[in-house]
């Protein structure tokens, strides 16, 4: 599908630009952005990220994982002292603790690159150095009758520049 | 009474104040992306300067590289180990780096939950010392173990010894801790580093680093959907590593308080141990981050602001462990054992006086001068503090170690100790090989977070509604 690359050099102007798109049904937007903002986020309506099931489900995993490796090794070459259990919790609580911060950091990172499709082997289309800099990016995907469309609601919205790209 | 002394003329009217005291985030002389992106870059042009420093560094890791094969060879006798005292500098140096280790964390962690501003300057330093002291500091419980090749003795995992390590013992809890501590720690440094790679990649013009910086940057492009879930990813590790640093040198204190020496045994030693890491790990960040804005020219960016808002910090840390070695003596005094408070006095007024008044002088005595505003702004002053403060806090290790074992339960036992050269070697080697590695890394990544500095800088907007901060 072809698409149009805007290049802004204002904030505001750029979010204008996605709200007005939206507005005209054209769903396939990519917003390129040197910092996070909240704007894009808002301009588009996306819901939370999905990170933080990777993050619980990782500090559960590791958790458990923490607790059973101290445990099961203890069981398999039992140190028996005084009395005292064999697999106690209380000094066991550290390797559950470590574990489950240490599993879930990683799929934490790992559910991050997994949802942004990071990383990527090739420059994806519509990206331009620029965007990382100082000036903000819209890239619309639409149907042939659309460009032209979608290229006059960028220009409309303050856009410096609009390209095809493909 | 106003001062005005910003580093860099105030561009914008509205942001000429009073030198006021404050850990606001506002960088007046810092205009837009461009110069962001054009003068943290710029940092990265290696100097005569820096090939100097990293040359003494070589040299001095080198020189403990030798010494340490030296030990090896000729055994642990050559070490100023004298029975009982069988934990020496290693023991006090292992804990001195993981300690430098903290402030890193906290700076980049908990300051970020807290929304504390003043860290976004500082924070990239922070985080890079912070993995590399941990990477200084694991060396030493190898060094001490005088047969470095059975470390991994302590790792559980099935082999054909059909033994699994001691899960009850301190010391396999301080290698869960500690390897925990560096994956987690280096993790969120090269997360943060993602965005700023990618912006260094739009600017390399040699094909062969932009392919390079293309493939550490993982192909970044700083889509909207690439920072919302980044954004999302650094608060969980942010909150992940935020009880990490509290259990972390938790863990190392128990390598003590579990013991049942003197002066070891006693409930105190975790927030104290995490209380003087904090403050240790400041002092170090002054020592690295006052050269790197003098030398770099980012006297903009680390403004007087930043560091007053650090020194507070450092001066309410250490106000926190001046109250823990008092209530150490309180404890001693109220348990009416007599081992403990002969112990006591005798590390503040016997054998190891000298040894207890430098931990007093500088970690308790001299960081109280950072009541006066004026000292809090004096970049001379606070460097010259920061070099006390890592001496103190060496020393305060050398105090909690040596005293207890040179004076433990039966007098007959009492011993002296001092150090050999093999053991000042190593420590000396040990500032090398850290500062090696941070040297390396301020010429090859930048040094002050460029995306996050971006955050501060308000946007260009087309209508005055105002845009402040961004989404991390």
């Amino acid at each position: 599908m072809q698409g149009m690359m805007g290049v802004f050099r204002e904030l505001d102007a750029a979010t204008d630009a996605i709200r007005a798109l939206r507005q005209e049904r054209i769903d396939r937007i990519t917003a390129y952005t040197p910092t996070p903002r909240h704007e894009f986020e808002e301009a588009f309506g996306t819901p939370a990220s999905p990170v933080r099931r990777f993050t619980l489900i990782g500090g559960l995993c590791g958790a458990t994982f923490g607790y059973w490796i101290a445990i099961w090794c203890s069981d398999y070459w039992p140190l028996v002292v005084g009395g005292k259990p064999i697999a106690s919790w209380v000094p066991y609580t550290i390797f559950g603790f470590e574990v489950m911060v240490l599993i879930g950091g990683l799929s934490t990172v790992f559910g991050m690159f997994a949802n942004a499709r990071v990383p990527r082997l090739v420059m994806t289309v519509g990206y331009d150095p620029r965007f990382a800099q100082g000036n903000y990016g819209i890239y619309a995907e639409g149907s042939q009758q659309q460009l032209r469309s979608i290229e006059d609601t960028m220009r409309r919205a303050g856009a410096v520049e609009v390209q095809g790209a493909r | 009474m106003a001062m005005r002394n910003y580093d860099e003329p105030v561009v914008d009217a509205a942001l000429r104040r009073p030198n006021i005291a404050s850990a606001d985030i506002q960088l007046p002389a810092v205009r837009d992306y461009e110069q962001v992106d054009r003068e943290i870059a710029g940092t990265l042009a290696p100097s005569f300067g820096w090939f100097g420093a990293l040359g003494v560094a070589i040299l001095l890791f080198l020189w403990g590289a030798g010494v340490w094969i030296y030990q090896i060879y000729w055994g642990l006798g050559n070490a100023g180990y004298a029975p009982p005292v069988m934990w020496g500098v290693y023991i006090i140096t292992f804990v001195f780096w993981v300690g430098i280790g903290h402030a890193g964390t906290l700076i980049s962690a908990i300051l970020y939950l807290f929304r504390a501003g003043f860290r976004t300057t500082i924070y990239r330093c922070a985080e890079a010392m912070t993995v590399f002291a941990v990477m200084t500091a694991g060396l030493f419980p190898i060094i001490h173990i005088g047969r470095p090749w059975k470390f991994f003795w302590l790792i559980p995992y099935p082999n054909w010894r059909l033994i699994w390590p001691q899960f009850k013992s301190p010391l396999v809890w301080d290698v869960f801790a500690i390897l925990t501590y560096l994956t987690i720690s280096s993790t969120f440094l090269y997360v943060g580093l993602i965005p700023d790679i990618a912006t260094l990649r739009d600017r390399e013009r040699n094909p062969v680093r932009k392919q390079i910086l293309a493939v550490l940057s993982f192909g970044w492009r700083n889509s909207d959907s690439e920072w919302r879930h980044f954004t999302r990813a650094y608060l969980f590790l942010a909150a992940f590593s935020t009880p990490l640093v509290l259990s972390v040198h938790s863990v190392v204190s128990f390598d003590f308080a579990m013991a049942l020496a003197p002066g070891w045994h006693t409930t105190i030693f975790p927030p104290y141990f995490v209380a003087g890491a904090i403050f240790s790990g400041i002092g170090m960040v002054f020592t690295i981050i006052i050269p790197i804005r003098k030398f770099f020219n980012l006297k903009h960016y680390v403004t007087l602001n930043h560091l007053d808002a650090a020194a507070k910090l450092c001066l309410f840390t250490s106000m926190v462990v001046g109250c823990a070695y008092l209530m150490e003596f309180w404890v001693a005094w109220y348990s009416g054992n007599e081992v403990e408070q002969n112990y006591f006095w005798n590390r503040v007024f016997g054998q190891w006086w000298w040894a207890a008044w430098i931990m007093l002088i500088c970690n308790v005595v001299l960081p109280l001068s950072l009541f006066s505003q004026k000292l809090r702004r004096n970049t001379v002053w606070l460097f010259g503090l920061s070099l006390f403060i890592n001496l103190g806090m060496w020393f305060e290790r050398f105090v909690i170690v040596v005293p207890s074992l040179s004076h433990e339960f039966e007098p007959w036992q009492w011993t002296h100790y001092a150090p050999s050269w093999v053991d000042i070697s190593l420590l000396v080697g040990s500032f090398g090989w850290f500062f090696m590695w941070f040297l390396l890394f301020i010429k090859q990544l930048p040094v002050v977070a460029i995306s996050e500095i971006k955050e501060i800088v308000p946007p260009k907007m087309r209508h005055a509604h105002g845009a402040h901060g961004g989404a991390h």
